[in-house]
């Protein structure tokens, strides 16, 4: 077996991190198998919540240790963050609800439904698990296939942002955010913190696929983690393609080189990270045998397979973008995880529209800039331009702290400028600068690679729903009132459309856009399925067998989440310029 | 000895920079209360969003918030009656309140004469 470098002489306390999809879960419970095979004493501890840890090994686990039959040695417990969160919120608001206003509890309730209350009350979950106690003492490791993101630890490092709020049971400060409600003692999130930043006791492995963009998101935890003291760092290449696919399958071969391209231009500060590489499995991470296989990579491949994969045709982006081009103008808005490949939707949708002599305005968030840049002037009804994420937070974030944080004591600018270091912040920051365009829908298209959650809706909207009770006493027809809110609640005005990959967890994912949605009065119109080998024609064996899998997923959206859908099937190259653009949007299998 | 309470409004982060504008009048406030408590006044805060119980067991402010709502926040309660609402106090209001002595320090601290 070849020796992974993430696997030597592993501390005490294993973190796999990296966005969702990349095999986090799987390689921790391949990572807890092969030490508790070793004779180690293992607690596999997974915050998935699409958690199948226990259907890999047969069992029911949820949010309590449980032994594992079949691995002498290992343990299991699953904590689900969204039903932690509950827990949450429902310590805070159930003792008024029916005791103050409805609309008064409704408020409290959606300040405590971002995704940093999600992140802390699962970080309270395992708070325990990281200092010692009898709890954790049966055990020589700890693994978790979740790492909390720097901004958490961020908070809970800061003086500024406890006061004495766990001390005396009441606040003090104005409010001391996500923290107010946690139970436990500050001592033990002290500890717990300090055993993360101990490079003696824990080990951070970064898990991503050969994605440019994957690598790009990557290389900013580690710069962020590795900032707040988490130095001892690996990172994982999960699920390369293997070049002996490549044979006699076009796709299979662009596949290979587009993710050896990626790797060949890895950021710097990941290059310097000990890596190592784990190819694609021929078969489905489920059950003991096959995660024990995940990590040996001496597999012979099956050259003799003479499968083949014959494109399905499932319903077509050229389907959506007739549809959006009946309205004449409206506000287009592209929504879904990093790397799923919303920019390129966006720019596809736009060049469609502009082709069919519609006029239309594209701004995207695109990093790379290299799409914007392409499509620049080379069509007279295409406006195009672009929104830096990273210089608009700044810009925010600079305002706030000149106008907001002058009278400030270090302390509590510390903790001002830590607070504007949240994802709320940047998702604000972005969706003013989208706010500025959003008004010209009514008059042509604007397609958008982003949208703000519902959750950053409500709480934009809070002072707006001062200003609606206005405008309802006044007469509409006098009155013409809108807020951003109003118009994307309005499917009149604006679509918009989730994109997610034929995959669980990214469909988990996206599904809990859409209710995050629906919380704030907004329907999503349409789902895009990106990057589909099941709409593709294949040969390889792994590229057939990822079509099959694909096909659960797709009729999951479906039945269960889309009232209208597409899919979009995995290309051999990246598409740049009008031509593959019009080409992508137009292709119906 | 006089006791002021503050009901702010439900606010996800301590400084409320989440929301669409950062309230400066909030930032300011909370170096008011500071000052003031540093002066020996007893100022207690509380915030809807963590401790909605402390509104909803005090009976004037429940009736306040049922009669005005949340927007209607903050409210400031001096010994257990309405004083103030619908905006923070300024450092001279604390300082008048609870009997501190305020020498220099509102020269030094008010911007703008109060008006922040």
């Amino acid at each position: 077996m070849t020796q992974l470098k993430f696997l030597d002489q592993p501390p005490r306390f294993l973190f796999f991190t990296g966005k969702g999809g990349v095999g986090k879960t799987s390689l921790a419970c391949a990572t807890a198998i092969t030490l508790a095979d070793a004779g180690q004493r293992v607690l596999l501890v997974s915050t998935d919540p699409a958690s199948n840890v226990g259907q890999v090994f047969g069992m029911t686990i949820g949010n309590k240790v449980t032994s594992i039959t079949a691995v002498p040695g290992l343990a299991a417990l699953e904590i689900d963050p969204q039903a932690a969160a509950q827990v949450y919120r429902d310590r805070i608001v159930n003792p008024v609800r029916g005791v103050l206003p409805d609309t008064v509890v409704k408020g409290i309730e959606e300040q405590l439904s971002g995704a940093c209350t999600t992140e802390i009350a699962a970080f309270d979950e395992f708070t325990a698990l990281l200092v010692d106690s009898a709890l954790t003492t049966d055990y020589d490791h700890i693994i978790f296939d979740t790492a909390p993101t720097g901004h958490t630890i961020r908070l809970l490092q800061l003086p500024g942002a406890w006061s004495d709020f766990l001390a005396e049971g009441k606040g003090d400060a104005s409010c001391l955010g996500p923290l107010a409600g946690l139970e436990k003692q500050r001592a033990q999130y002290k500890a717990a913190v300090d055993a993360l930043a101990d490079s003696q006791r824990t080990r951070l492995v970064l898990v991503a696929r050969a994605q440019q963009a994957t690598l790009r998101e990557v290389a900013r935890t580690h710069e962020e983690l590795a900032a707040i003291g988490l130095t001892k760092q690996f990172l994982v290449i999960n699920g390369l393609f293997p070049q002996a696919e490549t044979a006699q399958d076009p796709l299979a071969t662009a596949i290979f080189k587009r993710e050896q391209n990626a790797l060949a231009a890895i950021p710097e500060v990941l290059s310097q990270l000990p890596c190592d590489h784990i190819l694609l499995k021929p078969f489905n991470l489920v059950g003991l045998t096959a995660l024990r296989k995940l990590l040996v990579d001496d597999l012979p491949v099956d050259g003799e397979n003479k499968s083949s994969h014959p494109a399905i045709p499932f319903p077509s982006l050229s389907k959506l973008t007739n549809e959006i081009a009946k309205d004449g103008c409206g506000l287009i808005m592209l929504m879904g995880k990093g790397g799923v490949g919303k920019t390129t939707l966006a720019a596809a949708i736009a060049v469609n529209l502009a082709h069919r002599g519609l006029p239309v305005h594209l701004t995207t968030s695109d990093p790379a800039a290299h799409l914007s840049e392409t499509l620049s002037g080379a069509m007279g009804n295409l406006l195009v331009d672009r929104i830096d994420p990273h210089a608009e937070t700044e810009r925010y974030r600079q305002r706030v702290l000149e106008t907001k944080g002058s009278h400030l004591d270090a302390q509590g600018r510390a903790l001002l400028e830590e607070d504007l270091r949240s994802p709320c912040t940047e998702e604000i920051a972005v969706f003013q600068a989208f706010s500025r365009i959003i008004h010209e829908a009514g008059k042509q298209f604007v397609v958008m690679d982003t949208a703000p959650t519902g959750h950053t809706l409500l709480l934009l909207d809070a002072t707006g729903a001062y200003h609606r009770e206005i405008a309802k006493q006044m007469d509409p027809s006098i009155v013409h009132y809108n807020t951003p809110m109003m118009q994307l609640q309005n499917p009149k005005q604006t679509k918009i459309l989730l994109v997610t990959l034929a995959e669980t967890t990214p469909v988990l994912e996206a599904a809990n856009l859409q209710a995050d949605l629906r919380r704030a009065g907004i329907e999503p119109w349409a789902w895009i399925i990106n990057n589909s080998v099941a709409a593709t024609t294949a040969h390889s064996p792994l590229l057939c067998q990822r079509a099959s899998n694909e096909l659960a997923d797709i009729k999951t959206v479906s039945t269960m989440y889309a009232k209208l859908y597409a899919v979009v099937p995995l290309l051999q190259e990246e598409p740049v310029g009008i031509e593959k653009l019009l080409e992508l949007s137009r292709s119906s299998q | 000895m006089t006791t002021i309470q503050i009901f702010d409004p439900a606010l996800c982060c301590s400084s409320g920079v989440c929301g669409a504008d950062a309230d400066r009048e909030l930032i300011n406030f909370s170096a008011d209360v500071d000052w003031a408590k540093q002066q020996g006044a007893a100022i207690e805060r509380f915030n809807l969003a963590q401790q909605p119980m402390a509104f909803a067991d005090n009976s004037t402010v429940k009736a306040f918030l049922e009669r005005s709502g949340a927007e209607a926040l903050p409210l400031v309660l001096i010994d257990g009656e309405v004083a103030l609402a619908g905006r923070y106090p300024n450092r001279g209001e604390l300082a008048r309140w609870t009997g501190v002595a305020v020498e220099e320090e509102i020269e030094e601290s008010s911007c703008c004469g109060g008006c922040c």
